[in-house]
């Protein structure tokens, strides 16, 4: 503790400039929270949050005893922190006067056309998405293509003239190339882009609006991105990126226009707000999944297991219908591109091909053996996890500089193209060329003629291409070491890669892997039983391995489950995937979380869980709330909005509007809840009471205007106010939501989280029996508690 | 699996006479059978009386139905069938089935297909040959061994000794005759033949691009490539282990160095802690407005 004070000096010169040129800190900051610090603390401590950039924060007078309390501690980031940065959804509609009045004015076919365009905006979502799944698919099928060529013919050249050596130079530099390009874009321009995607997404949909991640520009980065390191031959996945592709193709589609271009189509405009877009982006997500595995269930089940928190039931049938069109649009596309127009029989980008049905026979005697894989999945999949934590936190804490970030991507790449090669080397395992096994790049290398190396057929190749190879290959096409070595390098790869600054799923090379051992066990199976080689098919098991493994790593259930029978077109298997990623998750959820949690916990984000923590029944809301809270009177003066608002301190979201707010500061009665973004608007519009009397001609503001100004709100301070207008006064009466939800102060913790959960509240306003508003519960004061091993723990709040 | 695609494969080109067959079977466990059971079953349900039971045999063989026409045509495939095995089992080690074989099998598809080409009357010996039953003995017997001729690609090498098999066999021969010269000394063996051989091997290799493979020429090769790898050791050798090890270990060592290097002289991040200001739950209103004031 004595050196805290000492890092605080460096670190604070260090690392500010990073977070205070991310944008605004005012919209970006401190998300719905409404805690309000009362005004004795501004200049000290607290206040000098808002002001990142000023590097003599600690040459700042700290007279006051208080500022010692509020200073802020420093510490190394972990996995127990909230972070400011993110913000609630605004998923709770609010039932305003201009609500109320545009309901009136819309016709009945008003509302019929409302629906017929939800459902063309599905259809498109659906479309775009599979769209951008064919390009992906193509561009990776192309490049992929061109460089192992480029490979395997220096690789011949070379094998007979002398000089592999330079062989596996031109391969690691290849790689590092493709790769570096991925990661440039991702780490300088978009880094909200890295990774699968997945996690941000499924923070979305619980309700959480991450900076930036629906974006046109992430998409872009992220198409690019994953089209770079799957090339690259990192051992990644295109799966993951494509359900965030489908995230963001929804959330731009349904608004009908593009904030980045500057291109208004004026259509969707009802949709322009948190309720409708984040419905859309769950039909997206969906969508991304049926295009990834071609499994529209899979995909809709997806966006209901992890995005649930809030689900309309009219919804699935809609998000299934974008489902259905991103597959079908895939499979119509990619016809083309094979020239059998119109045979849709093609499934989705990962083709686990089909499994004839003489192989998928199992039998009563082998359920507790996939039982045992279940469970040797769950351990392996907690072994990647805990590898994968200790690993990110290292990134966040040391290698958070764009450059560095590249470099190691770079280097990721050359030393996996460095390890296959020598895998490929020194395996002495060589198979006869099969007449109808498609072996895209067969290496020969020192092998006999004819035949191939069969590690090049694990480690030569796209990873799905592996997968592939590993479910169908006939039995005797691996030796059990090879697969044993390949198993063992691939997951250290894998784990290795995840967490990259480089757009990648992990599905994949968590199916690889466990396609492998699965394989491998198999293989044993049929050499230590009798009568094995009747019953214990391969393929069989590598793809119960591999559903092991990845229900080990990513510990989803129901929608996995579905996938792997939609992706394998198998309803035979259902059961078996069923108990083996149930075991998996059991067994894995006893040492650590699943990997999305866990990277979502190390990004610091408020995520709601399904349930409140068990234990928390004896907190009421009034040891949750924040309070004091900061409150507005239904007429206020022009000139305190302006300032609470751009106080930088307090970066309020929702404002309670209080009947009076008296000079001694006893809290007013409630009645009603406004949010910054509709003060801002207001103040851009200047809707003052003077103006209005002033000029009766003038227009009235109208629901469009706040949706027009959806969803970058300008900053406060890019509004003028002039002296003279701030001693105006606002009317909000008709702007506020007259109905705000309330609690009284004896409300449980799993009651207001219930509340949170099932409706998408972004602030629940706490009030005493006589309906004055004593407090404000946001999303961050729920988030906070999560069950530890000692019981219940507070994470802390941080400025990231 | 295997199997089962090759199977697959031959229902597919055989398009006309097995469908038509097949279509034909069912017909005739449902609909048509009536009558040819009655016809069948009353001669035999007359005679069923009769205590000889292999009498009853004998008797059907002559079957009036089953004209001359028909039962030359059968006797005719039979001969052919005979022939056409007669010659492929001594050619299945080493596989020379389609260069031996193939004016053998021609001749059992030409009488195939008269018999699955005569339709003209009501009782023709189509349907009195090949789906009289359940059976359809010689239609089975024919779809087997056109299932091993399209297995073994026959029809893609030998239909009438192609310029490029005879320029492969020519290649061939020059190898062998090679490999026989140098026989005591792979060493050597291994130097003087490599020409011929890869020479071989790419000629090879285009053929197989071009899908004029038939068994024959594979099998040949296979065994051309195995004296060469297995029994004359004459492929790449092992040799360059060190530098590629230096090399991997090189670029192994490197994101060493990169992690090292950015755990001592990068700055570690820090969060910046924030607290909250909350009511604490002793904490009575009288407190809360306290402080706010």
């Amino acid at each position: 503790m004595a050196n805290i004070t000492k890092k605080v000096s460096w670190s604070s010169r260090g690392d500010e400039p990073a977070p205070a040129g991310e944008g605004t800190p005012l919209l970006n900051g401190a998300g719905g929270a409404a805690r309000s610090y009362s005004r004795q603390f501004s200049g000290s401590g607290i206040f000098q949050i808002g002001r990142l950039s000023t590097v003599d924060l600690e040459e700042d007078p700290a007279p006051e005893e208080e500022s010692a309390i509020s200073r802020p501690k420093e510490i190394p980031h972990n996995e127990k922190l909230l972070s400011l940065k993110y913000e609630s959804l605004d998923y709770d509609n609010s039932e305003n006067q201009l609500f109320l009045e545009e309901e009136r004015r819309m016709s009945y076919m008003g509302f019929r056309c409302l629906e017929i365009s939800r459902w063309v905006v599905c259809a498109l979502i659906g479309i775009l998405t599979g769209l951008i799944a064919c390009f992906i698919d193509i561009v990776v099928e192309n490049l992929a293509g061109l460089k192992y060529k480029v490979i395997k013919e220096n690789i011949e050249k070379f094998t007979e003239a002398g000089g592999l050596s330079i062989s596996l130079i031109l391969w690691a530099f290849l790689n590092s190339v493709i790769v570096m390009m991925g990661a440039i874009i991702v780490a300088f321009f978009e880094p909200i882009a890295a990774g699968s995607g997945i996690p941000q997404i499924k923070c979305y949909l619980n309700g959480v609006k991450i900076p930036r991640v629906v974006r046109l520009k992430t998409l872009v980065v992220k198409v690019c991105g994953v089209i770079c390191s799957v090339a690259g031959g990192l051992a990644v996945g295109k799966e993951g990126p494509m359900i965030h592709s489908g995230a963001v193709v929804a959330a731009g589609v349904s608004q009908g226009r593009s904030t980045s271009l500057k291109k208004d189509f004026k259509i969707f405009e009802y949709f322009r707000r948190d309720t409708e877009k984040r419905d859309f982006v769950s039909a997206g997500a969906a969508a991304g999944v049926s295009a990834a595995f071609g499994a529209p269930v899979g995909g809709v089940l997806f966006s209901l297991e992890e995005g649930a928190s809030f689900w309309n039931q009219m919804l699935t049938w809609r998000i299934f219908f974008a489902s259905m069109i991103s597959t079908f649009t895939l499979n119509f596309f990619l016809s083309i591109y094979h020239n059998k127009t119109g045979e849709l029989s093609n499934p989705g980008l990962i083709n686990f091909g089909r499994f004839d049905s003489d192989s998928v026979e199992y039998n009563l005697y082998e359920i507790p053996l996939f039982i045992c894989m279940g469970a040797l999945g769950g351990l392996l999949g907690a072994l990647f996890n805990v590898l994968n934590y200790w690993l990110t936190i290292f990134r966040i804490r040391y290698i958070h500089r764009p450059c560095l970030q590249v470099m190691e991507a770079m280097l990721v790449a050359a030393v996996t193209a460095t390890v296959s090669f020598a895998m490929i080397y020194f395996s002495d395992d060589c198979q006869p060329l099969g007449e109808d096994q498609a072996e895209n790049y067969p290496l020969q290398l020192f092998c006999a003629d004819g035949e191939y190396n069969s590690m090049a057929t694990a480690f030569f190749n796209t990873p799905e291409r592996s997968v592939r190879s590993l479910f169908h290959n006939p039995p005797g096409s691996y030796n059990p070491p090879t697969l044993g070595v390949f198993t063992l390098t691939y997951f250290f790869l894998a784990c290795w890669t995840y967490g990259l600054t480089v757009s990648a799923g992990v599905f994949i090379p968590s199916l690889l892997i466990g396609a492998a051992w699965g394989r491998l066990f198999g293989i044993m199976l049929a050499h230590i039983t009798p009568y094995g080689s009747i019953w214990a098919d391969p393929g069989k098991y590598a793809l119960i391995g591999a559903a092991a493994q990845l229900g080990g790593i990513v510990r989803m259930t129901l929608s996995l489950t579905v996938i792997l029978v939609e992706a394998t077109g198998n309803v035979t298997y259902g059961f078996p995937i069923m108990l083996v990623l149930m075991t998996a998750k059991i067994v894995g959820d006893y040492f650590v979380e699943g990997l999305y949690d866990i990277h979502i916990k190390l990004q610091s984000v408020p995520f709601l869980h399904w349930e409140a923590p068990a234990t928390s029944h004896a907190l009421t809301a009034r040891e949750v709330m924040s309070s004091p809270v900061t409150c507005f009177n239904r007429v206020e003066k022009v000139g305190t909005i302006v300032d609470v608002l751009s106080n930088t301190s307090t970066n309020h979201n929702g404002f309670p509007v209080v009947t009076r707010v008296m000079d001694d500061d006893e809290p007013g009665k409630i009645c009603g809840l406004i949010l910054r973004s509709q003060l801002i608007v207001l103040l851009k519009h200047k809707v003052f009471v003077e103006r209005t009397r002033s000029r009766l001609n003038q227009r009235k503001l109208q629901l469009k205007d706040f949706r027009d100004a959806y969803p970058r709100f300008p900053p406060i301070q890019s509004i003028h106010v002039s002296q003279d207008e701030r001693e105006c006064m606002m009317d909000l009466t008709e702007f506020m939501n007259p109905t705000p939800y309330t609690v009284t102060q004896e409300t449980s913790l799993p009651r207001v989280f219930k509340l949170f959960r099932a409706l998408g509240l972004r602030h629940l306003v706490v009030v005493d029996s006589e309906n004055r508003v004593v407090g404000l519960v946001t999303r961050k004061d729920l988030a906070r508690y999560h069950l530890g091993k000692h019981g219940l723990e507070e994470l802390q709040l941080a400025q990231t | 699996m295997r199997k089962k695609e090759r199977r697959n494969k031959g229902g597919i080109k055989l398009s006309i006479t097995p469908l038509a067959a097949q279509s034909s079977a069912m017909v005739s466990l449902h609909l048509v059978p009536r009558l040819i059971a009655l016809l069948l079953l009353l001669p035999g349900r007359i005679r069923s009386s009769s205590p000889v039971f292999n009498s009853l045999l004998s008797d059907l063989q002559g079957d009036p139905e089953l004209e001359e026409r028909c039962r030359d045509l059968l006797r005719d495939f039979g001969r052919r069938y005979e022939s056409y095995v007669k010659c492929a089992v001594p050619s299945a080690r080493p596989v020379r089935i389609c260069e031996n074989c193939h004016i053998q099998f021609e001749m059992l598809r030409v009488v195939y297909n008269n018999i699955s080409s005569d339709q003209a009357d009501p009782e023709n010996c189509r349907d009195s040959l090949l789906r009289a039953d359940r059976l359809m003995l010689v239609y089975m017997l024919f779809q087997n061994l056109e299932d091993v001729w399209d297995v073994a690609h026959c029809s893609r090498g030998y239909h009438g000794l192609s310029n490029i098999t005879l320029r492969y066999m020519a290649k061939l021969n020059q190898s062998l005759s090679c490999f026989e010269s140098q026989k005591n000394n792979h060493s050597e063996l291994c130097r003087v033949c490599r020409a011929d051989y890869k020479d071989l091997n790419e000629f090879y290799s285009i053929m197989e691009k071009n899908q004029t493979l038939c068994i024959d020429i594979e099998d040949s090769m296979n065994a051309t490539r195995r004296l060469w790898s297995k029994d004359f050791n004459c492929s790449f050798p092992r040799e360059e282990t060190v530098p590629v090890i230096a090399v991997s270990s090189f670029m192994l060592f490197l994101p060493i160095i990169f992690y090292l290097s950015s755990f001592l002289h990068s700055e570690q991040k820090k969060r910046r802690l924030i607290h909250p200001k909350r009511a604490k739950s002793n904490n009575s209103l009288m407190n809360i407005q306290d402080k706010h004031s």
